[in-house]
């Protein structure tokens, strides 16, 4: 297709340009002759609009429609919603075989959930290819137009074409009854007063153009530059380096090393409150309403013998904070969240005398720690060998005795006795600290068969001698461990996201053109929004010239009605 | 409960009445222009004036039961569904006065202020006493985080009552054709989904005024993560007479209405949600007397209830507001953006360890802002001002709603606490 791009005012347009870029004239013109015109982009060729595009072309120009951007934000809105029906498989901290579960909880509507891939809707292929088009369309949607627009708007021509100015929006024509040239400085006077930049044509003084607030028209050039940034910071998450996501869970006066850190958090103490009757209203009387959930946590560094397996290794403390809920400990960019926590007894160490029960003498009290426990101890002139941990006793098939797991939910400790009286092999004692009914009849059978075995004589028993000799554990606090080092750059595009809004939304660019020819005025007026606002601020500034007329009459929709 | 929840009650009723007579001011404004012996631009003036005077007054009594509830509960009231759809009526009134004071379109508020008496009607069917904060709420972005976002979907509800009135004054009755039927059709529907919402109210509140109970004993069965089947009991309790019992229950007491003694039927399987039984009771109850509603509205106008309203509308013109939709949302996006996705990013980072996790909420407040930004983006397409811009208001209004209230009563989630 051939198109003339010569404007009859003599200047020559780029292929596929709508307004002549000097006089506003339009060139493709395929609206009805008295309709406002399409203003957008001030009527500029774009590059989407080359002729005989190449395969690069093709795409730029199919990223660069918004209407296909509209297609891949409803797309991903109907996408997304899918993805909300059921709980998405990530919500769940463990799920085994997901297929069976949806099937089991959801029905064959829960099997068909799950086959289509929608339980993992926003990881799935397709979900975030359409986030990455999207992302695409925003650079070349707005690349293909910011640059036309700032061309356009950095060479704006005072004196317009009359089909320009009869066909904006906000249109309006007399006849002066005063002296052109200077109501034309009057009119220019009152438009300053308000805001605009004021520009008189040189050669006679009888065109105007009047501009304000161009800046809002980078608005949502700023505002897709900060989506891009975010979108961008959300992909960077991808990088293992960048992001850790961890969970750790300690008992009281617990401490551990934070996985592939050099950094140990200890549990000094947690807390878990929950509302009283008199704090809560009639019809929760009586329910567990959480109020608190506090672990007192202290960050250690390790500073020297940190992967000796020999030596312990030298924690130095760097921060202590009381985590809650919504107050995270946060060091160096990594930062401990209170996740969850149990009630579950865990002893931490015991204080035991050892008791002669032929003469009821007890020796002791030595110190018992549950996890890494000395191999020696001292009780009176006895020596006690550490031969055995079981920190979570439990018997085999065969009933040897085992341990069902590393945590320490149920020690048990056996201990070789060697003394004054005794034989030179000593003699063997199994002892469970846990204090129940269970684990007495267990430490009983245990002492009792190795008697019979010939490991000891039955003389020694262990016993702790009130709380005071006791510490332990109530509850398991899990913490949240993450390190996320592309945090700042997503709150920096969301920034430059809200800066873009703001300029776009909150302000509007308005203009004002006008020609005198003889006595005869013609004025348009054109604004990106609010085109209420700029017919009121038109018709004030010509009421304070004298001449009065309604706001409503100057919208060109209105009187082609 | 202490003073100042006592007169923060008080404020809230007198609040309600205020918004009712504001309406009844507005009404007066819009459909007695034609009164005999009146100059029409004086009465609707004058009335508009008495109307708007109402509403900011009402707007100072809520401002007041927001206020001293918050001193007398100790917490921003914004922590539950009750606390939320006030504050959330409170923002749209306050949305309402400042597009009013651009435009001063006295048609506005006729629409405007209806919406708002509806959300805090609605507010009035949860639980409203004042419960202690959870940790996952103890935060100061309770107050920054919900506060913005309510406002921004408050300018959204104001582009929805501009974006209805807009509808039902470009909706042509001379037309027969099947484009102009269609618009006549849904333009109608919408009104009928108000009614019928407004049925929801009159049957909850009426049945709770009369004191009706009912109580069935459920029993649910789940299989959780680990593959273990259990059998969960528990007591569902009814305020509206059940004509849908919980799927697989017994009836343990039931006051009879109207010779119902026992429900007519039980709700499907698959209906297995928290309480979907007794949703599923009161949504049927709804239609009845929404449709009821509607029925007796149609017999005494004789004709359908937009074209009752149509001719009040001529005295303004649809491209202002279209122009007043158009505005509303777009003050009300970047408010959405900033407080319903950027604050909520901030408050999920520091509250949940990650700034987002694709939380039924979370999404859907997603989906709302992407809706918003294709209404934007096709403004700036011919053809998609004016009536289809006005429908897209509109769905976007439901689709808040939806992430307002379907998600918690339907989805849930992390949110959940927010529900009933």
């Amino acid at each position: 297709m051939f198109q003339n791009t010569k404007c009859e005012c003599g200047h020559q347009n780029p292929t596929g340009t709508v307004l002549c870029e000097a006089c506003g004239n339009p060139l493709v013109d395929d609206l009805p002759p008295d309709s406002p015109l399409e203003m957008r982009y001030d009527g500029a060729a774009r590059r989407s609009q080359k002729q005989n595009p190449d395969l690069i072309d093709r795409v730029w120009n199919f990223f660069s429609s918004v209407k296909v951007a509209v297609w891949l934000i409803v797309i991903t809105l109907i996408g997304a919603a899918l993805g909300t029906i059921y709980p998405q498989e990530s919500s769940f901290v463990n799920l085994d075989d997901p297929a069976q579960y949806y099937k089991d909880t959801y029905g064959t509507w829960g099997m068909i959930y799950h086959f289509l891939g929608l339980s993992r809707t926003y990881e799935s292929w397709w979900f975030i290819g359409l986030l990455v088009m999207i992302g695409t369309s925003l650079v070349i949607c707005s690349l293909d137009r910011v640059l036309p627009l700032y061309k356009a708007l950095s060479k704006q021509q005072v004196r317009k074409h009359l089909n320009f100015l009869r066909r904006q929006q906000t249109v309006y024509e007399t006849t002066l009854q005063t002296e052109p040239a200077e109501w034309v400085e009057k009119f220019a006077r009152e438009l300053k007063r308000k805001r605009y930049r004021v520009w008189i044509d040189r050669k006679d003084g009888m065109a105007l153009l009047a501009e304000k607030n161009r800046f809002s028209r980078w608005g949502p050039y700023i505002n897709h530059i900060g989506l891009i940034v975010f979108l961008l910071a959300v992909l960077a998450r991808a990088v293992p380096a960048w992001h850790m996501d961890k969970y750790v869970s300690l008992d009281e006066g617990q401490i551990k090393q934070i996985p592939d850190t050099p950094y140990y958090v200890k549990n000094e103490k947690f807390t878990v409150e929950f509302y009283s009757d008199d704090e809560l209203p009639e019809r929760l009387k009586g329910t567990l309403r959480p109020k608190l959930y506090e672990t007192k946590a202290t960050l250690y560094t390790c500073t020297a013998d940190c992967d000796d397996p020999v030596k312990d290794p030298v924690l130095v403390p760097v921060k202590q904070h009381n985590i809650q809920v919504n107050s995270p400990l946060s060091y160096k960019g990594l930062k401990l969240y209170q996740y969850n926590y149990e009630e579950r007894i865990r002893l931490i160490s015991v204080k035991p005398m050892l008791v002669d029960k032929t003469n009821n003498r007890s020796y002791g009290p030595f110190e018992l720690p549950m996890t890494d426990p000395p191999l020696t101890y001292k009780a009176g002139p006895y020596t006690l060998k550490l031969s055995d941990v079981y920190p979570d006793f439990g018997l085999d098939e065969q009933n040897r005795p085992m341990t069902k797991s590393r945590d320490p939910n149920n020690p048990a400790f056996v201990f070789v006795v060697t003394g004054p009286g005794l034989a030179a092999g000593g003699e063997m004692y199994i002892y469970f600290p846990m204090p129940s009914a269970e684990n007495k009849k267990l430490q009983d059978q245990l002492n009792e068969s190795f008697r019979k075995l010939g490991s000891n004589s039955g003389r020694f028993a262990f016993e702790v001698n009130g709380m005071e000799n006791v510490s332990f554990s109530q509850y398991t606090s899990t913490l949240n461990v993450r390190v996320d080092r592309a945090m700042p750059y997503i709150w920096v595009g969301a920034a430059i996201s809200m800066i873009g809004l703001v300029m776009g939304f909150y302000w509007q660019h308005r203009r004002i053109w006008l020609r005198i020819d003889g006595r005869a005025l013609t004025l348009g007026a054109h604004t990106n929004k609010n085109t209420y606002g700029i017919r009121a601020e038109v018709a004030a500034a010509l009421g304070r010239t004298g001449i009065a007329v309604e706001p409503k009459a100057l919208d060109n929709r209105r009187n082609k009605r | 409960m202490n003073d100042w929840l006592n007169f923060s009650s008080n404020a809230f009723i007198a609040a309600f009445f205020l918004y009712c007579a504001a309406f009844i001011g507005y009404a007066i404004a819009v459909a007695g222009k034609r009164w005999s012996n009146r100059d029409p631009e004086g009465h609707a003036k004058r009335w508009g004036r008495i109307g708007f005077t109402l509403a900011a007054l009402g707007w100072l009594a809520h401002l007041a039961f927001f206020f001293t509830r918050w001193k007398g509960g100790g917490h921003i009231p914004t922590s539950n569904m009750y606390e939320f759809m006030t504050f959330l009526g409170m923002a749209i009134m306050f949305a309402f006065i400042i597009v009013y004071l651009i435009y001063r379109k006295v048609l506005l508020g006729a629409f405007a202020v209806p919406l708002v008496i509806i959300i805090i009607a609605y507010a009035s069917v949860f639980p409203s006493e004042v419960q202690p904060l959870i940790p996952a709420l103890n935060s100061i972005w309770l107050k920054i985080h919900v506060t913005t976002a309510a406002l921004g979907e408050a300018f959204f509800a104001v582009g929805f009552a501009a974006a209805l009135v807009h509808l039902i004054r470009v909706v042509d009755y001379s037309r027969t054709d099947k484009a102009g039927r269609r618009a006549q059709f849904w333009t109608e529907f919408m009104l009928v989904v108000i009614v019928v919402v407004i049925g929801f109210l009159v049957s909850v509140f009426g049945f709770r005024a009369a004191g009706y109970e009912a109580q069935f004993r459920q029993e649910t069965f789940r299989v959780d993560l680990q593959g273990q089947g259990e059998t969960i009991v528990q007591t569902v309790e009814y305020g509206l007479p059940p004509i849908v019992a919980p799927y697989n229950s017994e009836k343990l007491s039931m006051d009879p209405f109207l010779g119902l003694k026992e429900p007519l039927f039980e709700a499907p399987s698959w209906m297995n949600g928290v309480n979907a039984g007794r949703k599923l009771n009161t949504i049927i109850w709804s239609l009845i007397s929404g449709l009821i509603l509607y029925g007796i509205m149609r017999l005494i106008a004789r004709k359908p209830l937009a074209a009752v309203i149509h001719p009040h509308l001529d005295g303004i013109d649809p491209d202002d507001l279209d122009e007043i939709s158009y505005r509303a949302i777009a003050i009300g996006f970047p408010v959405f953006t900033l407080g319903a996705l950027i604050f909520a990013m901030i408050w999920a980072q520091i509250a949940w360890s990650r700034f987002w996790g694709w939380d039924p909420k979370e999404v859907w407040a997603l989906i709302t802002w992407l809706f918003y930004s294709a209404y934007l983006h096709l403004r700036l397409s011919r053809g998609w001002q004016g009536t289809r811009s006005a429908w897209l208001a509109v769905v976007g209004f439901i689709i808040v709603l939806f992430t307002l209230i379907g998600v918690n009563l339907v989805i849930a989630g992390l949110h959940s606490y927010a529900g009933v």
